[in-house]
Order: structure tokens, then sequence, then C-alpha cells
């Protein structure tokens, strides 16, 4: 087949075929060679926006836009401009065009987030504790109106304001695409509003202050005839105050038949027991980990 | 004697392509494994980043570039569905509808990824990385390659606990950090 294939000029034939066969190779090992101009797209391109995409040469080719959300394929005559909406570039990230005629021929290009028109605020916790250091926390991630992160720097108002009127405010400009605060809740129970802004996008976030660990624990006790009832006077935090309904206190009683425990919950500020009677017995309050006072009960 | 020298002039012609082949095979043999990922997590901020999500965060990154490659390459958004939630899954999906449509696959081979850390929230909730990726990026469009390249790219990543994963739900390349 081969020398068929070369018998009018064997040397120079068999030079073309090698040069042929490297030529084959060639394709096989870079299947996409740029050679040449190739698509030339702007540099960056602002999310959303229109641009256009310039083509060297004449003839008909394929256009593709290949990008990190959207991908399209068109005809096209070379030499002329190709217009790429802006609803063809929504996601910020690298994009490539590429122009397939007999071969293809690639350029990249980055398109970068729009300024920002929503925040995604996380604050926790819901409920927090009064006189907490660092208890708060907001965390803010800038996006565009596409869902980008704004990477670039943006100057974040944090807006803390309580109930009773007072407010703090402080500005964190972001790096990376997020900024963030910690902060100290307040002395008086209520409700915070914790407001990031920038510009005129504000989002809100309400965080709930509660009492503290109960302090300064105080029982009273009653003999009644059957037994003896355990109540606290109101408990309130170190802040003064009132603990929440439903926190428990535990009431122990120590006398001669040994030892013997009751949890009760706070109801409207004070928590109750009854306890069986006994003629000499200890008895302590604990809620937590602080404990009260403890009373002796004799005959 | 003629024919005899033109085979043995033929002979590395020969070999240069059968070393072409099994270089191809190796490449997608290649492409079946998993993706490369370094981590570093000591420039973390403002919360330290606990051992056990050390790992999951190590583990999770680099399967779901594997499902990404998968999703992408077979046009099938439901692989997205493990490793990526949000405008993530959302611009994912959206990638490979617009690719089906105009005839495209994209495969995203050999890859390797160096991950930084570079904020962790103070709650533990959301995490920042930037990736700086390698891979080899092909393009197929009907059957024919357009596009075969080793890109090194970079990512800023945001990813978030799930039930038992980190999931990713931002993902952008930027042009640099």
């Amino acid at each position: 087949m081969w020398s068929s294939m070369n018998t009018a000029s064997p040397g120079s034939s068999t030079f073309r075929t090698l040069l042929l066969l490297l030529g084959l190779v060639a394709c096989l090992t870079q299947a996409s060679p740029a050679q040449g101009e190739g698509p030339r797209p702007p540099a960056v391109v602002v999310a959303g926006t229109d641009f256009s995409v310039s083509t060297p040469g004449s003839g008909k080719a394929t256009f593709y836009l290949v990008g990190p959300s959207h991908s399209s394929k068109q005809q096209i005559d070379l030499g002329q401009g190709i217009y790429i909406k802006g609803d063809e570039v929504l996601s910020a990230g690298r994009y490539l065009v590429v122009l397939c005629a007999q071969t293809c021929q690639s350029a990249a290009f980055y398109v970068t987030p729009a300024g920002p028109a929503s925040l995604t605020f996380l604050a926790h916790p819901s409920r927090v504790p009064v006189r907490q250091d660092n208890a708060i926390s907001g965390v803010v991630f800038p996006l565009d109106k596409f869902r980008n992160l704004v990477l670039a720097p943006v100057t974040i108002n944090f807006k803390l304001t309580a109930d009773r009127g007072d407010s703090s405010s402080r500005l964190v400009r972001t790096k990376d695409g997020v900024a963030w605060l910690r902060v100290r809740s307040g002395n008086v129970t209520g409700t915070v509003q914790l407001v990031a802004s920038t510009g005129d996008v504000s989002v809100r976030r309400v965080v709930r202050q509660v009492a503290s660990d109960p302090c300064n624990l105080r029982i009273k006790v009653e003999r009644t005839a059957k037994g003896i009832v355990v109540e606290t006077e109101p408990v309130r935090d170190c802040s003064g105050n009132t603990v929440p309904d439903g926190t428990i206190v535990t009431f122990t009683k120590i006398d001669g038949a040994g030892k013997s425990t009751v949890d009760a919950p706070i109801k409207q500020g004070i928590a109750r027991a009854q306890m069986s009677a006994a003629r000499q017995a200890v008895i302590s309050v604990a809620s937590g980990v602080v404990m009260g006072n403890p009373i002796r009960l004799s005959e | 004697m003629k024919v005899i020298f033109k085979e043995l002039l033929l002979l590395p012609v020969a070999a240069m392509a059968a070393l072409t082949i099994s270089l191809l095979v190796g490449q997608s043999s290649l492409s079946e494994s998993l993706p490369r990922v370094e981590t570093n997590f000591s420039m973390a901020a403002p919360r330290t980043v606990e051992d056990l999500t050390q790992r999951s965060i190590t583990r999770d990154y680099g399967q779901a570039w594997e499902n990404l490659d998968r999703a992408l390459s077979s046009n099938s958004a439901g692989l997205l569905s493990d490793y990526f939630v949000g405008p993530a899954k959302t611009g994912l999906a959206s990638a490979i509808t617009s690719q089906e449509k105009a005839g495209i696959r994209s495969h995203y081979l050999n890859q390797s990824h160096k991950l930084e850390a570079v904020f962790y929230s103070p709650e533990g909730d959301v995490m920042e990385l930037h990736d700086t990726a390698q891979y080899n990026l092909q393009l197929i469009a009907d059957g024919k390659t357009i596009q075969d390249e080793r890109v090194v790219l970079r990512y800023v990543v945001l990813m978030t606990p799930a039930a038992d994963r980190w999931v990713i739900r931002q993902m952008q390349a930027v042009s640099q950090f």
C-alpha cells in the first residue's frame, strides 16, 4: 500500500507522508490550536452590562461564550463585533469566548460584581443574657443584584438600638467581601435591633436580651398542715432584671430521713415547692451555678 | 529494499502516535482520580477552625469539585445537590441547562486545589476560603474539543455547615485575591 502510493517519486513522497503524519500527531495532542489572532473581549466586564467582542478575519465562524452560569453558541460573520447582552454575564467569574472556524481560538475575561444591592446579615444569638462580653455577633456579606459577592471594600454601618432608646453604631469596612462585629449585650432586658446598612440598603435583625443567671437567691419557709412550703423571693439577676419564667430552681432538704430535692420552675418571678414536714431540717436553694441562703428549721 | 527503508523511517512516527494515544488514555484515567486538596487554616479568624471541621472541609471541598466535574461533563444537575446550595447551586444548574442547549460539555481534569481559610465567623456558621485551583479545562462542543488548557484560577468560596458536611454556598472566580 505504502509502496504503491510512493512509486512516482519515492523520496519526496515519503517525506511528505512523514510531514503529514507529524501534523496529524500534532493535531491529536493539541486539538484546539490557537494560532493567529483570536477574539478580543474586554479585559473586565461588570456583571449585567452589555459589551461586544471583536473578531478578526472574514467568513463564517461559530462563537461560544462559556461562563460560570451561562453558555451560548451562535453563528457569526468574522470581522464584526459580537454584541453580548448583559443578561448573559450575570454571574461574576471567569468567562471564555471561543471562536471556531478552521481551528478554534479563545480568550478569557473576568466579570466583576456590580455594586451592593443587598446584604446577607447573620446575627447571633436570637436570645442573649444581659451584660455578657462579646455576646452578640453580626456578619455581613454584601451582594450585588445578581447575588454575586461584592469583593471591593464596602463600609457597613452596624447600629444597635435598645427598647429604651439607647443606641450605638460602628462602621466596619468589608475585607474579602465580609464585615463583622462582636459586641457586649446591654444591661436591661428587652429587644435590641441590630441594623446593618450600606448606602440605601439596610437589613434589620432583632436580638432579645434576657435576664442573666439569678443573683442573691433568697427563700422563706412556712409550715402548713400538709408539710412545709418553700418559696423564693422574686428571682432577679445581678442587674435587677426578673429572671424569665420557666427557669428551674432546685430546693434541697436535708433531715434525719436523708436528702430530698424538688425542682420547681419560676412562675411570675417566684419559685415555690411543697416538701414533707420534718422536725429539724436544713433547706437550701440553687439555680444554675448560683446558691441561695440555707435555712435551718427546728420545732 | 526501498520498501524496508520506508518502513524503517515510519517506525518513529508510529511510536510517536502510540505514545500520544497512551497519553490520551492516561489522561482519561487521571480524570477519574479525586481532586487533590491542600488546606491551610492558620489564617482563619476570628474563630479558630476546629480539627474536625478542618478535616470535614478538606474532604467535602474535594468531593464538591469532583461532583462539579461530573455534573458539568455529563450535564447532570442532579449531581450538584450533595455539596452545593444557594447561589452556587443555582448558578451551576443554570450553567448546565445552557451548556446542554448549546451542545457543550465541560471537563475539569487533573485538579489540584490550594485552599486557605480567611474568615470563620464567630458562631461557626460560615467560612470564607480562597482556592488557588489548577486543572485542565476541556470544552467539548458537538463532539469536538474546542478548548483544552491548563489553567490556574483563583476562587473565593463561602462554605456553610449542613447536617453532616460542609457545603458550598458561593463560589466566584476572581482575577486576583
